[in-house]
């Protein structure tokens, strides 16, 4: 099938971030065509009949989250992008930021545009150094240039790009938790009622989005929501960007147009599992999408529809690829310590779950497991499906049922024997 | 005005309010640790939760707007299960240590525990340990491992008390409730509300730490005379059934504790730390003896000596006290009222380093009925000023006054509670009772009337006021 590219459409150079590179490919003039010739609603219109979905894991489609926010109710708006990118196996928006960090900042400008933002906000993860640094000097030279500022290319529309970076914690990734961190605050997810398009930055609406679905909106408005709604999957348009890690011949960030299937994706574009092991499972969007035997993702194509369909989704699209022979017990083991480590705190289903989830599994591993601990880990995991203030909870809960609901007799085998079915790593060894 | 069901049962509702203040105002009781009507909605402990009906799940009703025809179950098997679930998790890092906690007897976790869920904890794996003994402040200690961080208590000096100074630091299950830093909570004079807002017993007083056990204990409806705020407070000691005959009878007889009532006119639920300090006040050395010029006598021969006194004064001056309840003062206009001059006197001023006034509770007025007071007696007294020359009688009533302000050759009728050295200069001095020991009404600087009840029995060589006054002015007894 064809396979369409939106990002991925130039060589990386050592200049190819640069904005001479950028503008040579035809940047910016997206902007300007939106700025000189359309109206915000036009904007908000393109990108509704798009049908673009998030890329950062809910897939909430765009257009109806920027249908909320009325440009013209006196209020001010903020626009946030999300660069705190977490989620384990995930590491797509890294290359957006370190390699086109202006067609961010291009498509953030339109999308303030349309919904009339005055002030637009960069979170970005504290890890990321080098995208930090690709783009806070892509904002300076938008900056320089007159891309961004006051009157943008001399109209009348002006927005600031402020680049704000976090400081090293999971749960700021969760759109509520991260204004709370920009604004100051501990990096506490909100409840909801009301909605972030509602009450957001400072009490007022916001639009966050992920810097994938950002970055599809210069694209859009240069080609029309049409054409891309002709892209990838009739329900699920556009293109992805996956990052591809784990037990993979070549790890890394593929494009893919939705829908494209996941067999000729695995073993011919990404080179197969190492060693020609079999596929035992994947995760298909990061560690909280719930995990899929090799059995079952083959006959797929890479789009929601069909992996909702079997009981998954494409997430943020970090996919983990597990070879034949790896102890699923120690990989629960690890994805565990993860959310433990990064729990907030403030609600009690994860806060005290996750605990409870990691020493359980902890006792299980060093060879002290109980009959009754893998009811222990349902239950846990049934509790905070839908109970907490943010989706951690139902993401942890989803990791560990979807193992335990795949390789359960892995577990059984463990806890009865002391000691794992295989040799216990989790590292791909080739000479196997 | 949407119309809700809960339980089947139609209910009024207001727009604007959550599903959990409905219930609540209705009668159906729904469990809550961290939400407070006065405070702002936190979300976080999750066990208010309650069934939408057609749904298969629990949601929380806290954060729940009521909407025109909504309905609700409050008790389905769903919400049973869950909260269920929610016990499990509270207790799992619990220390379940109520044999030894303040708390115990008015602890949330502890009710809701025996209503709600009852089994014991499923879990066999260590529990996560934390500091037992951290000093929040000079009168506030914490236990980390009883708290639910239910974020109550950062929320109240966020939003009430507007001091800030608490946080929480690290996060998941070893989230710490901190002062922001070192004595910031020292100086925030409410802080002591954190306890009662506590649903655990994560934060206790140092001054009531394992002093008593809150079963064996009753509150008496008082109020506060600290300033001019009067805020509704209830006193507790020990329950008459609950005296022990070993102890000391002053130790049967002792404020143990002073928390709020309740009360939207005046304070709401608050009441700042100088209330919770009241018997500092009250449980001074007291006067138990009548002397007249320095030598003790019985309670009838000098008041007696004062009915003569003042028969026989020129001009008598009488200081009235603004620690006199609204029937105490009435007494005096009533009984002395034509036969004195009075003066109002401020019996209390601020303290060093006590806060003088601010927009929750504290006024700058440190008496409790100023407003009777001045209200039935037009003039003020000036501590500045000597009384005039030809004054041959001062009756003090209450504390605060300076004995050299009197003209040589005076004589001075001294009522008053507390044993001080001035007792023995006056003429005659005649122990009285204190708010603790009678029942009364204050009238707030606003005009709000606030009734205080007796705790304790007054001993009987110490006289009430309101009945001392009608003595005073009572016509010479007839030898028979």
């Amino acid at each position: 099938m064809p396979n369409a590219k939106i990002l991925m459409t130039f060589p990386v150079t050592a200049t190819s971030h640069t904005l001479a590179d950028y503008r040579a490919r035809g940047g910016y003039a997206a902007l300007d065509k939106a700025l000189r010739t359309m109206k915000p609603e036009d904007v908000t219109r393109e990108v509704t009949t798009s049908g673009i979905q998030g890329r950062g894991g809910a897939a909430f489609p765009m257009g109806r989250k920027w249908a909320v926010v009325h440009p013209n109710d006196g209020q001010p708006h903020y626009l946030c992008a999300n660069a705190d990118e977490g989620e384990p196996g995930t590491f797509k928006d890294r290359w957006i930021l370190e390699n086109v960090p202006h067609l961010l900042v291009e498509s953030m400008l339109i999308a303030a545009y349309a919904l009339q933002v005055r002030h637009a906000f960069v979170y970005i993860r504290g890890e990321f150094d080098q995208p930090y640094r690709r783009l806070a000097a892509a904002v300076e030279e938008a900056y320089a240039a007159g891309y961004s500022g006051e009157r943008i290319l001399g109209t009348d529309f002006s927005c600031d790009v402020v680049v704000h970076r976090g400081a090293g914690s999971y749960v700021c990734g969760e759109a509520s938790a991260l204004l709370s961190s920009l604004e100051g605050k501990r990096g506490y997810p909100r409840n909801r009622p009301p909605r972030l398009t509602v009450r957001g930055l400072y009490q007022r609406p916001t639009v966050v989005n992920n810097i994938e679905t950002l970055s599809n909106i210069a694209w859009i408005i240069s080609n029309g929501g049409e054409a891309f709604k002709k892209i990838g999957h009739e329900k699920d348009p556009g293109t992805r960007l996956i990052s591809i890690s784990g037990h993979i011949e070549r790890p890394g960030v593929y494009e893919i147009e939705v829908g494209y299937p996941w067999r000729k994706f695995i073993y011919e574009d990404c080179g197969g599992i190492p060693g020609g092991r079999a596929l035992k499972g994947i995760i298909p969007g990061g560690i909280s999408t719930k995990i899929l035997t090799g059995k079952e993702i083959e006959p797929l194509t890479l789009d929601n529809p069909s992996l909702q369909a079997a009981g998954s989704s494409m997430g943020s699209g970090g996919m983990v690829a597990i070879a034949d022979g790896t102890c699923m017990v120690r990989l629960l083991q690890v994805l565990v310590r993860f959310y433990h480590h990064e729990s907030c705190g403030q609600c009690t289903p994860c806060r005290e779950g996750m605990g409870w989830l990691h020493r359980i599994i902890d006792r299980i591993v060093a060879g002290e497991g109980r009959p009754e601990d893998i009811e222990r880990l349902y239950q846990i995991s049934a509790w905070n499906d839908g109970t907490t203030i943010c989706g951690m909870g139902d993401a942890a809960g989803y990791a560990t049922s979807g193992i335990l609901n795949k390789f359960r007799d892995e577990f059984e085998y463990f806890i009865e024997h002391k000691r794992s079915r295989f040799n216990g790593t989790l590292e791909c060894l080739r000479s196997s | 005005m949407p119309e809700i069901f809960i339980n089947g049962q139609p209910v009024q509702a207001e727009r604007g309010q959550s599903v959990l203040e409905v219930a609540l105002a209705n009668g159906f009781y729904i469990p809550y640790f961290c939400w407070h009507p006065e405070l702002s909605v936190a979300g976080n402990c999750r066990i208010c939760a309650v069934q939408v009906e057609g749904r298969s799940w629990a949601e929380i009703a806290c954060n729940m707007p009521v909407t025109e025809g909504l309905r609700v179950l409050t008790d389905s098997d769903v919400v049973k299960e869950y909260r269920k679930s929610i016990l499990q998790l509270l207790t799992l890092n619990h220390p379940v240590d109520c044999g030894i906690c303040d708390k115990a007897g008015e602890c949330k976790l502890q009710d809701y525990h025996y209503q709600y869920n009852g089994a014991s904890s499923l879990s066999r794996d260590p529990k996560v340990r934390s500091t037992k003994f951290h000093a929040l402040s000079e009168r506030i200690v914490l236990d980390n491992e009883r708290c639910i961080l239910c974020s109550r208590c950062v929320r109240f000096t966020r939003e009430i008390s507007k001091s800030n100074a608490l946080g929480i630091v690290q996060r998941g299950d070893v989230s710490l409730v901190r002062a922001a830093e070192d004595h910031s909570l020292d100086s925030d004079p409410y802080s002591d509300n954190i306890i009662d807002l506590c649903p655990v017993g994560a934060l206790l007083s140092r001054e009531f730490l394992y002093k008593a056990r809150v079963w064996y204990l009753e509150p008496t409806p008082s109020v506060c005379p600290g300033c001019a705020r009067g805020c509704t407070i209830r006193i507790w000691h020990r329950k008459p059934e609950w005296k022990l005959n070993s102890l000391d009878p002053r130790l049967n007889a002792r404020i143990e504790r002073v928390t709020p009532l309740d009360n939207d006119e005046v304070n709401g639920p608050w009441i700042c730390n100088k209330a919770r300090d009241l018997k500092q006040i009250f449980e001074r050395p007291r006067a138990e003896r009548a002397m007249q010029k320095g030598k003790p006598v019985e309670l009838d021969a000098a008041i007696e000596a004062a009915r003569r006194l003042l028969a026989a004064a020129k001009h008598p001056v009488a200081l009235v006290s603004t620690w006199g309840s609204n029937e105490e003062l009435d007494a005096f206009k009533r009984t002395l009222g034509a036969r004195v001059d009075s003066l109002v006197k401020q019996d209390w001023g601020p303290q060093p380093g006590e806060r003088l006034d601010d927009e929750l509770l504290i006024r700058a007025d440190k008496n409790p009925n100023s407003a009777t007071a001045c209200a039935l007696f037009l003039d003020r007294d000036d501590p500045a000023q000597a009384l005039p020359e030809d004054v041959d009688l001062v009756i003090v009533w209450g504390e605060g006054f300076d004995f050299g302000r009197v003209p040589r050759g005076a004589r001075i009728v001294f009522l008053d509670a507390y044993l001080q050295p001035e007792n023995g200069h006056a003429d005659v001095f005649i122990p009285i009772s204190i708010q603790t020991e009678r029942r009364g009404h204050y009238t707030n600087f606003e005009g709000v009337v606030s009734a205080f009840e007796p705790c304790f029995t007054k001993k009987p060589s110490v006289a009430d006021a309101e009945a001392l006054f009608a003595a005073l002015a009572a016509p010479a007894k007839v030898r028979t």
